[in-house]
């Protein structure tokens, strides 16, 4: 047997639009899912014990059942509850779901991390609720989240393969779509690989400058 | 069809769907935990020749989303000339995507031990080998018990890509029966059931060994 990546030449195009849905649908959730996770973290640290108690425990169903589980839930649930989408928004809210979890973990720890007879002194000193949490505690917060932050950004990233189970048109399943009639899944699959591990790249540089400035704001303190 | 007269027609195939997961969990827990743990020794403490091609290995393996190396072990290698049967190709796959991000995990471990005790253990005249079984790896067991069993969680979870490769595990035969019979809820929240019985189990089963090896090691409680 021997590789030819010439054929690279003929299927690069649709690799490349695979590429731009796994950009957008990271994105798109990565954009979806902070705010989500910063709801969690706060609704974890919540006065009523109730609410604590439900959070968990949603918390551990979550990130306790495969995320292709969850996916398939929101590709054939989400239709009977009345909401029929198309795959790429089904994928969407099934992967900022669990998401939202993951990263509600990681700010739950963030928030942790920040003593907390700071909510007091500010109540103290007449600050709001809100104030107290954008102007003293999340500034605090965010060095020490950064990193795992995004270290789950490149989960995401590697996690939207799964929507080629919903066929999602993303870069796994454009592989898949392309080898299966050229029967060259070697080179195409090892094409794919490659773009993934640049992506990736990508978010490990920023991780790096991330912690560099993450280490300077806690030197700094 | 009541839910009932649903569970009762597809329960078996369910049923042989959870034990193909099982033991899909069980294989690759079994291959991934020695690999690791020689990627581990090797890449900590073993000649820089053979450890920083391992680094670029395991690096580029966790770069890559699980399911493209599913797809790569069990599309690509007939290209090769190898064909491997569905299960077979699942357990290679996850077996190296899981030692991948385990090593990481034991080496965390190892690291974790002074290095002063490697001068200690050499000036008292012990071989390398000798240094690792009888002084290092005692004491890097009890600090793995925690990330291991987070990363057996993992790597459980990580069987249900399997169902991608036409593996008739939990989650294919979930599906299968919420395609066939459109009801979206019944079968998959019974898989979901049977992920995180797993998953508890793993809980308690860390909880155990952990109570035991603070007592067998005079730990101090937490």
């Amino acid at each position: 047997m021997t590789l030819d990546f010439s054929i690279l030449g003929t299927v690069w195009p649709a690799l490349l639009r695979g590429t731009t849905v796994t950009i957008s649908l990271t994105s798109i959730v990565l954009l979806c899912a902070t705010p989500g996770g910063i709801a969690v973290a706060l609704l974890r640290s919540a006065p009523s014990p109730t609410v604590r108690t439900i959070v968990r425990a949603a918390s551990w169903i979550f990130r306790g059942v495969p995320p292709l589980l969850l996916l398939f839930l929101a590709f054939f649930g989400l239709p009977v509850v009345g909401l029929t989408l198309p795959p790429m928004p089904s994928a969407v809210i099934a992967m900022t779901a669990y998401m939202s979890f993951y990263f509600g973990e990681v700010f739950h720890s963030g928030l942790q991390s920040v003593a907390h007879g700071q909510w007091q002194a500010c109540k103290a000193l007449g600050l709001s609720p809100a104030r107290t949490l954008f102007r003293i505690i999340l500034p605090q917060t965010i060095p020490a989240a950064l990193p795992p932050y995004i270290s789950h950004a490149t989960e995401i990233l590697k996690g939207t393969a799964l929507a080629a189970a919903v066929a999602v048109p993303e870069l796994t399943n454009a592989a898949k779509q392309v080898f299966v009639v050229t029967y060259r899944p070697f080179e195409i699959l090892l094409a794919a690989g490659a773009i993934y591990a640049v992506l990736d790249a990508g978010l490990l540089i920023l991780q790096l400058y991330g912690e560099r400035w993450a280490a300077r704001r806690r030197a700094a303190r | 069809m009541s839910y009932h007269d649903l569970f009762i027609q597809y329960y078996p195939s369910l049923l042989q769907g959870l034990w193909t997961t099982l033991l899909l969990s069980a294989v690759t827990l079994l291959i991934a935990t020695p690999l690791a743990l020689a990627i581990a020794l090797i890449r900590e403490t073993g000649s820089r020749w053979v450890a920083i091609p391992l680094a670029i290995l395991v690096n580029a393996i966790r770069l890559l989303p699980a399911l493209l190396v599913l797809f790569f072990v069990f599309y690509a290698t007939p290209q090769l000339g190898y064909r491997l049967q569905p299960l077979t190709a699942a357990m290679i796959g996850l077996s190296i995507m899981g030692a991948a991000y385990m090593s990481e995990d034991f080496r965390g471990c190892i690291a974790a031990i002074d290095s002063g005790q490697y001068k200690a253990a050499k000036a008292l005249g012990l071989s390398h080998l000798h240094t690792l079984r009888r002084i290092i790896l005692p004491q890097a067991f009890p600090l793995a018990i925690p990330p291991y069993m987070t990363r057996a969680i993992i790597m459980v979870k990580a069987t249900s890509l399997a169902s991608m490769v036409a593996v008739a595990d939990l989650t294919a035969a979930a599906s299968r029966a919420t395609s066939i019979t459109y009801e979206p809820f019944l079968f998959l929240v019974f898989a979901g059931l049977g992920y995180l019985l797993i998953s508890g189990f793993l809980a308690l089963l860390q909880s155990w060994a952990e109570a035991k090896i603070a007592r067998a090691y005079r730990l101090a409680p937490r």
